[in-house]
């Protein structure tokens, strides 16, 4: 596999640069050049965003850049094109919330408990007309969406091996940012980061004085963290009246959604446009599809797998993998 | 609209094809029934859905294209009865709460293989505490207690293990201590040694191996280490039906990092070792792609005719049969029996503490708290080089800490069962499960950036290169049935056709908790005894304290077997009690067998069940011939009722 004197590695292709002994190393070297430069078309054809807006992409470039900054321990979010990544996922499943139970009602998460102002809810058609034995499931006042049905929360003492404790239940649960219960807005994921970055720019400017790609790197990081602590929503002099725009987000979620989708762009496949030449998984010390042989390295998987030691291979990706399935190179 | 297309009538009809089904299906169509098999999703074939596009940590390890469509049914969850329960928008990792099966083999396309027994105690849970505690201790560990025994004793099911066993091609080996002698652990649970040797042994599991051996266990016995049970095959296999199964080969691409779809088809579910069988004898017709919605009742209510279900194209077919098995996975099997009427819905009266009815009753939880109390050290051993390794070998296990192998006397706070304790198993899951699937995180104490920053980034640089590795547990204690934890129907959210999805009503029981903190303590000490530095015990996490994050996929229970109307609703030959040819078993982790009977929380399997769930349906299958024989014979037919 590996050609004599070297190789040059562009995307991910392997360009040997001397293979024939009576070839002149001119026309060698002439011939790589015009691979890498059809290369380059290539990759630059692919090389674009279809659904963050111009203002979009100059806000959330630095915003990945500063969740996996550049720095001497190697590159970020950046060299990856994590925002290629974000921006194709925008435009497809996750941005349209194509694998979500999206169905109404959206009621948001971490309501207190409240026996004076209970949170009411209209039942389901379905649920008025089922026809279920002895009225067990009906709702009080005998179904139909005009009955809602009431819901308090509050407080219960259990006791357990002689200690009792107290447990407070909300109206409605209080989740942990990503589960799979939290997300309750009424929007796609695509809708819900217009939304939200715009409301993390308009933060920037009332917070620290501008956009958020002119603050100093300090304050970009304390921008985001801002988020993670809902500090849009409360932080004083940023006041009550809430124009920010996250109005009923909040940040925190959005928070989350960035660095998830920031690490998912260093971190996965090079198939969906980030971890460009394998450079997150560089990175981490993650050899992707490569299981011992993916260039010729004749190490078996089973022998991996109970060394005392791990082995950093060259990853290799799922489409090289497949080309090779296939009897590609 | 679709008009009813009318299919004609089977012997066996089977409501879901996954693990539980393909026994079912297997046995009575070798035996020269007609058997249907219906189920919501496609046949996955391993060589053309999985081998070139799996290895895709994004798609499906966090995309779940091979996976159950959430805008097709999800379910909704709340902790108690007091709170409205919100609905289970998208997938995340950690996998939490939705059912995660989609087609033939249902959720065990998607597990790691883990496939230990259940133990004697496990049955007979709830008489075995009172003999040896007295017959309050229950109730009085166990807030609003449901706990009761199983109607038949391990004894009983042991044979069905065997077959089980050997149908699925399990790994493991019984013959675990240095002298392999009588007092091993091992001896009472199993008349036959695994049918395929365990995976090789990492150093790791090598290391924990060798210590434990060294130590006294709490009960004043040695440990016994045995390899851990796994359902992926170690070496070419022809299984009891002449299935020819292909062994594991170790890449990798078995957990998180690709939602434990297997390309090789050495991981075991009824795709790959029962379904198989089933065709081939002529006697099988797999329905796929088609939503049941309804069983049809007899006019008198008391046995049920036909199953009804939506086609790809929108058609609704009626589909009559002598006998009905559902082998759903656990809250869908409950919800298909709400919808259709059948059984007595279990209601909770939360100001009484009280419950009537048996469908739904007794939701457990097989999983440690996602927030618990937990036990951490660093021992000086690299690890595989990702990927690598599979998801269920290559570690030791013991089982001394677990169900009552030793005296819960005098221990405070007070708790019954335990948990296997194993090490060793190969690391194997991507870069996305790993660094934020997990959960990424905001700033902390400990973290002051979160996931954020050059501090954080640092932290990940050679993460999968691992020179020294992290043991630690967080263990849990079986958590026990109570009246408070059940399933129903929702009353505001539908599926795709517009029925009701299902509601899961659920808090831990301080079981789980009380016994982590009793537990940490005896794993720290054999973290010291491995050489381990930096041994740390977290503090010790309160009950109640975690309330939401569930990991909803090893949720069981809410429709028990057992004898006594009240508390169990199939009877023992898992006939549904007043329905006799209406047949269940459970799929992984919830099922009628599960809940009241916290045994099946219990064992060498704490966290799946599915080799609880297993006999189980060897068991329906045999009880499922009696029938059919029973009505050959007396000429009873149920179609003209």
């Amino acid at each position: 596999m590996a050609a004599a004197g070297g190789a040059l590695t562009a995307s991910m292709v392997e360009i040997p640069l001397f293979t024939g002994q009576n070839s002149s190393l001119q026309s060698q070297l002439s011939n790589s050049n015009s691979q890498l430069a059809n290369l380059k078309k290539q990759l630059d054809m692919m090389t674009g965003l279809v659904s963050l807006s111009i203002t979009e992409q100059a806000l959330l470039e630095p915003v990945v850049e500063t969740i996996i900054p550049t720095d001497s321990t190697g590159v970020g979010a950046k060299e990856a094109g994590v925002i290629y990544f974000i921006d194709r996922q925008l435009a497809s499943e996750y941005g349209l919330s194509g694998n979500m139970f999206m169905d109404a009602p959206h009621v948001p998460p971490n309501i207190p408990a409240s026996s004076s102002n209970p949170l009411q809810v209209n039942p389901s058609l379905a649920w008025a007309f089922l026809k279920l034995p002895s009225g067990a499931y009906s709702p009080a006042g005998g179904g139909g969406s005009a009955n809602p049905i009431s819901y308090s929360g509050g407080s219960q003492t259990f006791t357990a091996g002689g200690t009792p404790f107290t447990v407070n239940y909300g109206i409605t649960a209080s989740p942990r940012v990503g589960s799979g219960i939290n997300y309750q807005y009424p929007m796609n994921m695509r809708e819900f980061w217009r939304v939200s970055l715009a409301a993390l720019q308009t933060y920037s400017n009332r917070a620290y004085g501008g956009n958020f790609q002119t603050l100093s790197s300090d304050n970009q990081l304390q921008t985001l963290k801002d988020l993670w602590t809902n500090a849009p929503k409360t932080k004083t002099p940023i006041p009550a009246d809430d124009l920010t725009g996250f109005s009923n987000i909040q940040p925190s979620d959005f928070a989350y959604e960035l660095t998830f989708m920031t690490w998912a762009g260093f971190l996965m496949d090079p198939i969906y446009g980030g971890n460009r030449n394998m450079v997150g998984w560089d990175y981490v010390g993650f050899n992707g599809v490569n299981f011992g042989n993916a260039y010729g390295e004749g190490l078996s998987q089973k022998t991996l797998m109970v060394a005392s030691s791990p082995t950093k291979l060259k990853p290799a990706s799922l489409a090289q993998y497949q080309q090779q399935a296939a009897g590609g190179a | 609209m679709s008009t009813v297309i009318q299919e004609p009538s089977v012997d066996v009809v089977c409501l879901g094809v996954g693990f539980m089904s393909g026994v079912v299906a297997t046995e009575l169509a070798l035996a020269g029934k007609k058997v249907v098999g219906i189920t919501k999703g496609p046949y996955w074939d391993y060589v053309n859905d999985y081998s070139t596009t799996k290895y895709d940590e994004w798609g499906v390890g966090l995309g779940r294209k091979y996976d159950h469509p959430l805008p097709l049914q999800s379910t909704t969850i709340r902790n108690n009865s007091s709170q409205f329960a919100l609905p289970v928008r998208r997938y995340t990792m950690p996998i939490q709460y939705h059912a995660l099966g989609h087609g033939v083999g249902g959720a065990a396309q998607h597990y790691g293989g883990g496939m230990g027994r259940q133990g004697p105690w496990g049955y007979q849970m709830e008489s075995l505490t009172a003999t040896a505690y007295g017959a309050g201790f229950l109730s009085s560990i166990n807030p609003q207690d449901d706990t009761h025994d199983w109607p038949l004793t391990y004894a009983q099911y042991e044979p069905y293990y065997v077959a089980w066993e050997e149908a699925h091609a399990i790994c493991g080996n019984y013959n675990g201590s240095p002298t392999n002698s009588p007092s091993d652990m091992n001896y009472p649970w199993m008349s036959t040694n695994y049918p395929l040797p365990p995976h090789p042994l990492t150093p790791l599991g090598q290391l924990f191996q060798s210590t434990v051996q060294g130590m006294t266990a709490p009960n004043g016995q040695p440990y016994h280490p045995f390899p851990t049970v796994s359902a992926l095959a170690s070496q070419p296999y022809t299984n009891r039906y002449g299935v020819t199964v292909n062994p594991c080969v170790y890449e990798g691409y078995c957990g998180g990092l690709c939602d434990y779809a297997c390309e090789t088809g050495a991981k075991s579910n009824a795709a790959y070792r029962t379904i198989p069988a089933a065709i081939k004898s002529g006697n099988f017709t797999l329905v796929t792609n088609a939503y049941i919605f309804r069983l049809e009742l007899s006019t008198s209510g008391d046995q049920v005719i036909a199953a009804h279900y939506y086609d790809a194209h929108g058609n609704i077919h009626r589909q009559p049969g002598t006998v009905f098995f559902n082998g759903m996975w656990g809250y869908n099997m409950i919800r298909l029996m709400l919808l259709s009427g059948l059984g007595t819905p279990y209601i909770y009266n939360s100001g009484l503490g009280t419950g009537t009815g048996t469908v739904g009753r007794g939701l457990t939880n097989g999983y440690t708290p996602y927030r618990g109390t937990n036990v951490t050290g660093t021992v000086n051993i690299g690890g595989n080089s990702y990927p690598a390794g599979n998801g269920s070998g290559g570690g030791m296990a013991v089982y001394e800490l677990m169900d009552d192998n030793f005296i819960h006397s005098n221990i405070s706070p007070p708790f019954i069962g335990g948990g296997l304790v194993s090490a060793g198993g190969y690391l194997g899951s991507g870069p996305g499960n790993i660094t934020f699937a997990g959960g990424v995180s905001g700033p902390s104490s400990t973290n002051p950036n979160g996931s954020m920053g050059s501090a954080f980034k640092a932290t990940q640089q050679k993460k999968y290169l691992p020179t020294k590795q992290t043991v630690g547990a967080t263990p849990f204690a079986p958590d026990l049935p109570t009246l408070m934890n059940y399933v129903d129907l929702d009353p505001h959210y539908t599926d795709a056709y517009g029925d009701p999805v299902s509601r899961l009503t659920y808090d831990w029981t301080p079981n789980t908790y009380n016994g982590a903190a009793y537990l940490v303590n005896q794993i720290k000490t054999i973290l010291d005894q491995m050489g381990a530095t930096n041994v740390t015990v977290g503090s010790t996490v309160a009950p109640y304290s975690a309330h939401n994050d569930w990991w909803g996929h090893h949720l069981r229970g809410g429709l028990r077997i057992g004898t006594d109307p009240n508390a169990g609703t199939p009877t023992a030959w898992a006939a549904l009690s007043g329905y006799n040819q209406l047949y269940l078993t459970p799929t992984t982790g919830v099922n009628y067998f599960a809940a009241g009977e916290i045994t099946n929380t219990t064992g060498n399997n704490a966290t799946a069940g599915t080799h609880v769930a297993g006999p189980q349906s060897y068991r329906a299958a045999e009880g499922i011939k009696k029938y059919l024989q029973y009505v050959a014979t007396q000429g009873i037919n149920y179609l003209a009722s």
